[in-house]
């Protein structure tokens, strides 16, 4: 009984399309994974499935959720488990079908059932607010905004957090992804202090923006586990850790960015 | 929005008065939920007024509830007017969890529709059914006698984008109105916050209405029938402000000179500066 209360059940969810989450959660899940944890990830996306790609599990995937849903399958049968890490699982959706062939009340039995065996259970939803939305957000009880530094972004964002509370999920943090600090330095960018006035939730964490996590993406493999260390993977594992209760200052990407070097090329922009 | 001229700070105005009538906005087809002597009243708008989804109307009805918390005694009476609408037994019971969750008792479920009325009845609760057109419920009847406005409708939470308050009355908000969300009411608007997103009083016409905000960034100001857009750069120090009418269209004035220099000349329908009439150079 006492696991079960321990088991965290995260839905990452943005409203906008392509501001990264899938590629937060896989690293996310990672990084929680390399810290000991036992997670997993849960593809919420039926029809437009990703998350496989980006952990390279794509060619281990016999069954998918559907499946489980089903009774054609045992849940366990389903959860593909990564070989690089341990404690680190995935749960496919159906790229088959679509958001309409589950319901919330489907996904709700189907991530209680995961909760008993996890620590953590990361619902990836897809982007949108109509029926995959409301399946990912079914069983959890808490919840990531991924958002960008982008007036599209933040106003989705925002409308999400709406919903989440409607939904009675009120424990919701924030991850501002893909900053530019030379940008938000020339004014070109929202900061992360415009982004924080509207939205008005809690700070989990802020990622740089970085051409490696696009590599690692089509490699599929989290930018976590490669041995080189990158300023967002290093971002991400504090995020992993601020989930875990400690506490981690927020590292300032301005001030490393606001160099000598820098300095001298503004100077000469004017 | 500038503060050194107190009188005329503009807006970049656009004002429709003068054009073609403009459809009704109506602003009394939300749920509504009000006191009636020792009970709560929880009106579900008809199915003609609102026809979207059930969910839509669920996320409607729990951003209410989640912002007037307050405003009621626990263990409340609830009386659920549902008027047309067809409830099954799900949503029932999704109605009567979420008023448990804030304190409330659902008892009473008064409604036009016999599936309506067999669902509550199975259900355990008591059932008066109705004619439709006959409505024995007491709020529609207020809310149609032509002058009057509801009451004021009292808010506690932040509106975010696509969540919008509609109400036959003056609102009261204590939180943001963020971009993308709206209120839409028959009287005064009242935002203890930064309004971001629109504001539209006086719907039904009436030019007196107010908007005050603490902080006015609005995507949109409207005032009965008067449009005006916030200028395309940002004042940098917001004072509270009341946005309101004059013959050249809206106009915001820091709230603290509006109470004491300003008044509604009825046969202009708009508001006057009185420091400016008598001659006088306002104070600044």
């Amino acid at each position: 009984m006492t696991k079960e209360v321990m088991t965290r059940i995260i839905v990452v969810t943005s409203g906008k399309g392509g501001v990264g989450k899938t590629t937060f959660t896989s690293n996310l899940g990672a990084a929680l994974a390399a810290m000991g944890r036992k997670v997993v990830l849960v593809d919420a996306d039926f029809g437009l499935r990703n998350l496989d790609l980006l952990l390279g599990l794509e060619n281990r995937i016999v069954f998918t959720a559907i499946e489980a849903i089903a009774g054609e399958c045992r849940l366990d049968q389903a959860i593909v488990k990564d070989k690089r890490i341990d404690g680190l699982c995935l749960l496919p959706a159906a790229q088959s079908r679509n958001k309409e062939s589950v319901t919330p009340e489907q996904m709700k039995q189907l991530i209680r059932a995961l909760a008993k065996r996890y620590n953590y259970v990361i619902v990836d939803c897809p982007a949108g607010i109509e029926m995959g939305f409301r399946n990912a957000i079914a069983a959890a009880t808490e919840a990531i905004i991924v958002t960008t530094p982008e007036v599209a972004a933040v106003r989705d964002a925002d409308r999400v957090v709406g919903l989440l509370e409607a939904n009675g999920i009120s424990k919701i943090q924030l991850i501002v992804n893909r900053l530019k600090p030379e940008m938000i330095q020339l004014n070109e960018m929202m900061s992360v202090e415009d982004v924080m006035e509207i939205l008005a939730i809690p700070l989990l964490g802020l990622i740089p923006d970085d051409q490696r996590v696009i590599v690692s993406s089509n490699r599929g493999e989290p930018l976590i586990l490669s041995e080189k260390t990158s300023l967002p993977a290093i971002a991400i594992s504090n995020i992993a850790r601020r989930l875990e209760g400690e506490e981690v200052p927020f590292f300032d990407f301005m001030a490393a960015h606001n160099n000598l070097l820098n300095r001298i090329k503004r100077f000469f922009r004017g | 929005m500038t503060t050194d001229s107190p009188s005329t700070a503009p807006v970049a105005s656009t004002d429709s008065t003068s054009d073609s009538p403009t459809p009704e906005v109506k602003c009394d087809i939300q749920i509504s939920i009000k006191s009636d002597d020792d009970k709560l009243v929880l009106k579900l708008p008809t199915q003609k007024e609102f026809n979207g989804s059930w969910y839509e109307l669920w996320s409607q009805f729990k951003h209410r509830l989640n912002g007037s918390e307050r405003n009621w005694e626990t263990q409340s009476v609830v009386n659920l007017a549902a008027q047309d609408r067809l409830l099954d037994t799900r949503q029932l019971q999704e109605i009567a969890d979420a008023l448990n969750e804030v304190g409330l008792n659902l008892k009473l479920v008064k409604t036009s529709r016999r599936q309506t009325a067999v669902v509550a009845a199975t259900a355990g609760y008591s059932v008066q059914q109705e004619d439709f057109n006959d409505s024995l419920v007491s709020v529609p009847k207020k809310t149609r006698k032509a002058a009057s406005l509801g009451d004021p409708l009292y808010i506690t939470n932040t509106l975010r984008s696509g969540v919008e308050v509609r109400h036959p009355g003056s609102v009261i908000l204590v939180g943001d109105v963020n971009p993308g969300g709206s209120i839409i009411a028959a009287g005064d608007i009242i935002i203890w916050g930064c309004l971001r997103g629109i504001a539209h009083a006086g719907v039904k016409g009436d030019r007196q209405r107010r908007i005050m905000a603490l902080e006015m960034k609005p995507t949109q100001l409207r005032i009965a029938d008067a449009v005006a857009r916030a200028p395309e750069q940002s004042p940098q120090n917001l004072t509270p402000e009341v946005a309101y009418v004059t013959p050249e269209g809206i106009r915001l004035a820091p709230a603290l000179d509006f109470g004491k220099n300003y008044t509604f000349s009825p046969s202009v329908k708009a508001w006057e500066n009185l420091s400016k009439k008598l001659g006088k150079t306002p104070k600044k």
